[in-house]
């Protein structure tokens, strides 16, 4: 204790005072009643003028009033108070407001210490007003006993590189590096494929507004190449990362550039679902494709210039399967190669199918159109409109069962004339018909799809299809080394984890890490560039000055009783917040563990198993507590009113 | 009449969680905002939430410290209990006129002490209680309310000077008059949120007068751990009810009832009332009628899944009617849309709608532009550049763009305040060049 | 001056979370609700950071009952709830050798407006410590 005390910070900072010694204001507010109504306000500020060495112990009716905080200025200065100790209302009204005044008079805000005697006492011991008196008598005394071990504190700021570098340049990211330009940040956008788009470059009109994906990315892509903010490098990968927030150092393959930079947008998106061999029939039926084929097959500049074909002939029945590849349920879907099942719903593909099929039932009447699907989940919006044009336009709906879901399989040519489904009346709410075909139009289609449509008195029906798309949703993407060298944390489901799925969506738990887009969750393009700009606006935040301010509630060690055990380092759930370095100290090399401001969360999980108290939590070290709880224990309160 | 003239950056319209954020997100980067609140209190509807999907977190846990850190953040300011007027552009400022109603208490002197509050006789229906508990006519809104400030409801106050003889502070004032202010801002976010449909809208349903048919608000008050009753009742008897039916899109995808579109937070709020209804009440059968189950977001559908184990039963139906019987039972005609398409009608102890979200504010009431079809503000690029609205320097988060959940809202609100800052830099308000809000009175 | 059994009235701590509890032992104040005054509120960003000596040595102390107020599975701080819930497993076992009644501590989860579970832990305590010592 002695020794410790000798190296004390706290020693220049109060002249030399030792703990009982210091100068101690002590004032307890009445809060125009509140408090004094129930606790005698006078023998609580006799009790602390015993306790505090007697310098100056008042009462004030409004402590918080101008005329309040004006008594702890000027005793600060008249009477050379080392500490504060204010007792009144909860901390959270009033704590920021003490700690400034002290502040204002020229003190470490940090040298005030807030005791709450209205909500925990007056508040909640009215009918006992003697035992909420010495309630407050020993609530004080632990203020007190606080307060004489309080360190000056000084906020913890370092330089921050006013730099983001944003990683993948599909719409999210775009759309990131765009929004950080515009306020003059420097942005270095890393793409690892040829070119800027990601998967929106494939689609050709996009759901709500039908405009041409290609067009609404080229605006933005110009935007961004033309912005003097912003580098892109294409065909590269971060390979290799370290630092910290505000000082990260990004590797870059291939070109061997290094990023020095002070925030990471994460946007790399995600990748669409694959079936497994066999799985409705795809890779062993070529009539069997799936959603973004489709997409790619509608776009006059695809595959098939935009018509509707497919083994060369034109498609008469389509069938689209909801829900492959997504809201996979356990006993009833096989998990994929590696293992897993992937029970999240993706979110965009009832909307992009339906408007697919409107389209299709536009622009080829003759096709019939059929959705077979577990939910209709057209949310957003504009999007329940898609439904209900789908509907309008003669798209025929089976529900499913998860349990029993459609069968494709080959068609027996022999059956010849086939059966069509109609619903009369036509729309979504109509029962289905089984309407002989005609002789004149010979069913032909390869593939027959089986399924139990609940919608229907659960009828199984048998549905000809010359073409059968699943429709697919998203995947997480493979980014392991991002994951790797950024400490990055996913959810159950693969995808991203953000810190709090509630209040904090676009942050990653490692500071200054922020996410956009698909690559935390299934999104739609819209959903994706809002994300987009508010991971800008957290990285614009956090760089806005040059300068990071951090909370001084950190853990620093004490090298002088610091051993170099490491099990501090053991217990950080931080990863490298505290490490062991070896330093010369007197000639001699030595080991200790060292904390790194920028990544300590101020838990104090190290503080708990550092065998010799070398690790404190700055502001909540363990001998405050000790005291407090010495003063909350002591003889004193109840006998002794006044200091003897 | 006293007039203030306020100067800042960022005028933001609504402080529910998206226009809370928004500020936070601006003012983080150094710029100067005003909050406006309409309402007595900062929060908006999450502040009186339960719990929230899918995470089941305690909602006034992860709410107030937003609130708390909008109130002390140095760079905001807020404006409770005021409207605003009317918004116009000059040069590249906006101009905008505030009100403040008179809440006959002194801002300044309150202390939230409550005294008053007990010692009003005056029993009043509790709006933040969806109306099912009691205030006075002198109340602080709610527990945790920003700011802890009562509010006198003269309409409904018999002047017999009670809170004026007890208050300690002397912080009674009424003869307190609205109070004017003009704003210059930079820029404006619109964050006005939602209301849900009301409980009349459809004749079928009841018309709001069946005793035991509440709105989903109104059970997520009978859910919060300091609700109304403390505990789930039913409001006719205050039986604790032993089966509850949920009427999905009571309010959306029903062109009859005005909403064409969904209202995208229902399914979820239903399925975590159902599921914390099964925890209060473990014997209480719980049935959810629904057309589609819309759990498309991140965790939705395994929280589905969770349910449908827990023993949640889910019927494909459309609800046709309600009615009542003796003992004010609701009975509910539902039409079944599987297996064999039968009408059947089902009792139940206390039926909820799960009620559509609708705009609650026009913005042409102060000069903004027209909504969209839908009623929400109208984005002119949803696609890439989801917040700007038709007024350029005008962006819009959360709800006031379309129902949404609460970390949409967020996002949202987000993108707001990074197309509020860019807005800001482009017409050379660049953050920091003034830092203090001057207040010239 | 208060009768001598007074000052025998057992001393409850609570060590209440920052983020939680410790607003939810305000909610209790501003909802105006009553509980004995023997309890003293301790605010603490983790109570984690107490080793299992600082338990003991409470007890040593004079204090009768100790309730952790943590934030449960909401607390803030990545893996802290766990390992603190180990931890006052690990310290009934050191109460258990010592002889100190283990139910003397308690952990548990008070969130910002859990005014009743505040209530019932201050009461159990309070009732556990005044039929017992
Ligand atoms: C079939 C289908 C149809 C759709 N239709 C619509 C529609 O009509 N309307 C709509 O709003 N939305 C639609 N969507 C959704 C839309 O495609 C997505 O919302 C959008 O593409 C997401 O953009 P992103 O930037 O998050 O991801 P992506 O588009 O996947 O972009 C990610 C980028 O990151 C790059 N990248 C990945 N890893 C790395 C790495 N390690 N380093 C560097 N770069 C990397 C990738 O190369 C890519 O360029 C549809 C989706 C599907 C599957
Ligand atoms: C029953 C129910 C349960 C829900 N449960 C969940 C859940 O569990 N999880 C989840 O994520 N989401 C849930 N939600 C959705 C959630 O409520 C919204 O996402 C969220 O509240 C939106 O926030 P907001 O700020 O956009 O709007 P609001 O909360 O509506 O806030 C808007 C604010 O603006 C103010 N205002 C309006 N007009 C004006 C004006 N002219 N001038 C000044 N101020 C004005 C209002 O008073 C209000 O304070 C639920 C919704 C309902 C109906
Ligand atoms: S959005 Fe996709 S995964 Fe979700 S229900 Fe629709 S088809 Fe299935």
């Amino acid at each position: 204790m002695d020794k410790s005390q000798a190296q004390d910070p706290l020693r220049e900072a109060d002249n030399g005072a030792t703990a009982h010694t210091l100068r101690i204001g002590v004032y307890v507010c009445h809060c125009g009643g509140n408090i004094s109504d129930v606790v005698d306000v006078e023998r609580v500020v006799q009790a602390a003028s015993g306790l505090s060495n007697g310098v100056v112990t008042r009462h004030y009716p409004a402590m918080c009033s101008e005329t309040g905080q004006n008594l702890i200025i000027d005793d600060i200065s008249n009477e050379k108070l080392d500490r504060v100790v204010v007792a009144a209302c909860s901390p959270s009204l009033h704590e920021h407001t003490f700690r400034a005044a002290v502040a204002r008079a020229g003190k470490n805000a940090y040298l005030y210490e807030h005791v709450n005697i209205r909500e925990q006492v007056s508040w909640c011991g009215k009918s006992d007003p003697d035992g909420a008196t010495n309630k407050a008598i020993r609530l004080v005394g632990a203020g007190v006993a606080k307060a004489r071990l309080l360190r000056p504190l000084a906020p913890i700021s370092m330089d921050a590189k006013r730099h983001v570098t944003v990683v993948g340049g599909g719409v999210s990211g775009l759309r990131a590096a765009r929004d950080l330009a515009r306020i003059g940040l420097a942005v270095t956008l890393i793409e690892r494929s040829a070119s800027l788009g990601g998967h929106m470059a494939q689609w050709h009109l996009v759901y709500p507004t039908e405009d041409k994906a290609r067009d609404l990315l080229r605006e933005l892509v110009d935007e961004v190449i033309g912005d003097p903010n912003i580098t892109v490098h294409t065909r590269a990968e971060v390979i290799e990362a370290s630092g910290y927030v505000g000082n990260f150092l990004l590797r870059v393959e291939p070109e061997h550039i290094t990023v020095e930079t002070g925030a990471i947008v994460l946007a790399t998106g995600f990748d669409l679902y694959q079936p497994q061999e066999g799985e409705f029939g795809y890779g062993q039926y070529p009539e069997v494709i799936t959603l973004d084929q489709l997409e790619r097959m509608l776009d006059p500049e695809g595959p098939t210039s935009g018509r509707l074909e497919r083994n060369g002939r034109a498609v008469n029945n389509v069938c689209l399967i909801h829900c492959v590849g997504s809201r996979q349920i356990e006993g009833i879907h096989q998990p994929g190669p590696d293992g897993k099942l992937n029970e999240y719903c993706s979110r965009v593909c009832c909307t992009a199918t339906l408007r697919a099929a409107g389209e299709i039932r536009r622009r080829f009447p003759r096709t019939n159109v059929f959705e077979l699907y577990r939910d209709i989940r057209t949310y957003g919006r504009g999007h329940e409109e898609y439904y209900d044009e789908a509907s309008r336009l003669g798209v025929l709906f089976c529900r499913y069962e998860a349990d029993r879901p459609p069968v494709v399989s080959p068609a027996e040519p022999k059956k010849g004339p086939g059966l069509i489904c109609a619903k009369h009346p036509p729309g979504r709410s109509g029962k289905l018909n089984l309407v002989p075909f005609s002789a004149e139009e010979p069913d032909d289609s390869a593939l027959v799809v089986q399924v139990k449509d609940t919608l229907t008195f659960g009828e199984e029906l048998e549905i000809p299809a010359d073409l059968v798309v699943l429709v697919t949703g998203m995947v997480p993407r493979e980014i392991d080394t991002l994951v790797d060298q950024l400490k990055l944390s996913r959810s159950a489901d693969g995808f991203l984890q953000e810190v709090h799925p509630k209040l904090r969506p676009v942050e990653l738990a490692v500071n200054g890490l922020f996410v956009a887009g698909t690559c935390q969750a299934p999104m739609d393009i819209s959903e994706s560039c809002a994300a987009g700009s508010a991971a800008a606006a957290k990285a614009a935040a956090l760089l806005a000055s040059g300068r990071i301010e951090l909370d001084p509630f950190l853990a620093p060690v004490d090298l002088d009783v610091c051993r170099g055990e490491g099990k501090c380092v053991e217990a950080c759930q931080y990863q490298k917040a505290v490490t062991l370095v070896e330093v010369e100290r007197d000639g001699r090399k030595v080991r200790h563990a060292e904390v790194n401001s920028a990544l300590c969360n101020g838990c104090g999980m190290c503080t708990a198993v550092c065998p010799t108290g070398a690790i404190q939590v700055e502001g909540w070290r363990l001998d405050q507590f000790d005291a407090m709880v010495d003063a909350l224990v002591a003889d004193y309160a109840e006998t002794e009113v006044s200091h003897a | 009449m006293h007039h203030d003239k306020i100067d800042t950056d960022a005028l933001v319209i609504g402080g529910g969680i998206a226009g809370l954020q928004a500020a936070l997100d601006l003012a983080d980067q150094g710029f100067r905002v005003l909050i406006v609140e309409k309402q007595p209190s900062i929060g908006g509807k999450m502040i009186g939430l339960s719990k929230v999907f899918p995470t089941l977190d305690c909602c006034s846990c992860i709410c107030t410290p937003r609130m708390a850190e909008a109130e002390h953040h140095p760079n905001i300011a807020i404006m409770t209990y005021t409207e605003v007027r009317h918004v116009r552009r000059e040069g590249d400022r906006f101009i905008a006129d505030l009100v403040k109603k008179p809440r006959y208490v002194d801002e300044d002197k309150c202390t939230g002490c409550r005294l008053c509050e007990y010692a009003c006789n005056t029993e009043l229906p509790h709006e933040f209680e969806g109306d099912l508990g009691v205030r006075k006519a002198i109340y602080v809104p709610f527990s945790n309310a920003v700011p802890q400030v009562a509010l006198l409801d003269l309409e409904n106050c018999i002047l017999c000077g009670r809170c004026e003889k007890v208050c300690p502070v002397g912080a009674i004032d009424f003869l307190q008059q609205p109070q004017e202010t003009v704003v210059r801002a930079g820029t404006v976010v619109v964050a006005t949120g939602y209301e849900t449909i009301r409980t009349d809208f459809k004749k079928e349903y009841g018309q709001g007068r069946l005793p035991n048919v509440l709105g989903a608000l109104q059970v997520e008050r009978l859910l919060a751990p300091h609700g109304p009753y403390g505990r789930v009742l039913r409001p006719s008897d205050g039986k604790v009810p032993d089966s509850i039916a949920y009427v999905q899109c009571a309010g959306s995808r029903d062109r009859s009832a005005g909403v064409s579109y969904c209202s995208r937070v229902c399914c979820m709020y239903a399925i975590k009332q159902a599921m914390l209804l099964c925890g209060t009440l473990p014997l209480a059968d719980i049935t959810i009628y629904y057309m589609d189950i819309r759990a498309f977001g991140k965790g939705f559908e395994q929280f589905y899944q969770n349910a449908k184990a827990m023993g949640i039963e889910f019927v494909k139906a459309k609800v046709a009617s309600i009615t009542e019987d003796q003992q004010q039972n609701p009975i509910v005609r539902i039409e079944v849309i599987e297996e064999d398409g039968r009408v059947e009608q089902r009792q139940h102890d206390m039926a909820v709608l799960s009620l559509g979200l609708v705009p609650g504010w026009d913005p042409r009431e102060v000069g903004l532009a027209a909504p969209a079809p839908d009623g929400f503000i109208r984005c002119t690029q949803p696609m890439i550049a989801p917040c700007r609205t038709p007024d350029e320097g005008v962006f819009v988060a959360g709800c006031a763009a379309g129902p949404k959940d609460i970390p949409d809202s967020i996002i949202e609100a987000g993108a707001a305040a990074m197309e509020a800052a860019a807005y800001l830099h482009e017409h050379t308000h660049v953050a920091g060049k003034e830092t203090t809000t001057t207040c010239m009175k | 001056m208060l009768p001598a059994d007074r000052a025998q009235v057992p001393k409850i701590l609570i060590l209440a979370t920052e983020a939680c509890a410790y607003p939810g032992a305000d909610n209790v104040g501003q909802i105006h609700a009553e509980y004995p005054a023997n309890t003293y509120v301790v605010r603490v960003p983790a109570p984690v950071m107490f080793s299992e000596p600082f338990y003991l040595h409470c007890f040593e102390k004079g204090i009768a009952g100790i309730i952790v107020m943590s934030c449960g599975h909401e607390c803030p701080y990545p893996g802290a709830y766990d390992t603190l819930a180990t931890r006052i497993s690990r310290v009934h076992e050191l109460m258990g050798e010592r002889g100190i009644q283990t139910n003397r501590l308690r952990l548990c989860a008070v969130c910002t407006v859990c005014s009743k579970a505040f209530l019932k832990e201050v009461h159990q305590m309070h009732e556990l410590l005044t039929s017992t010592v």
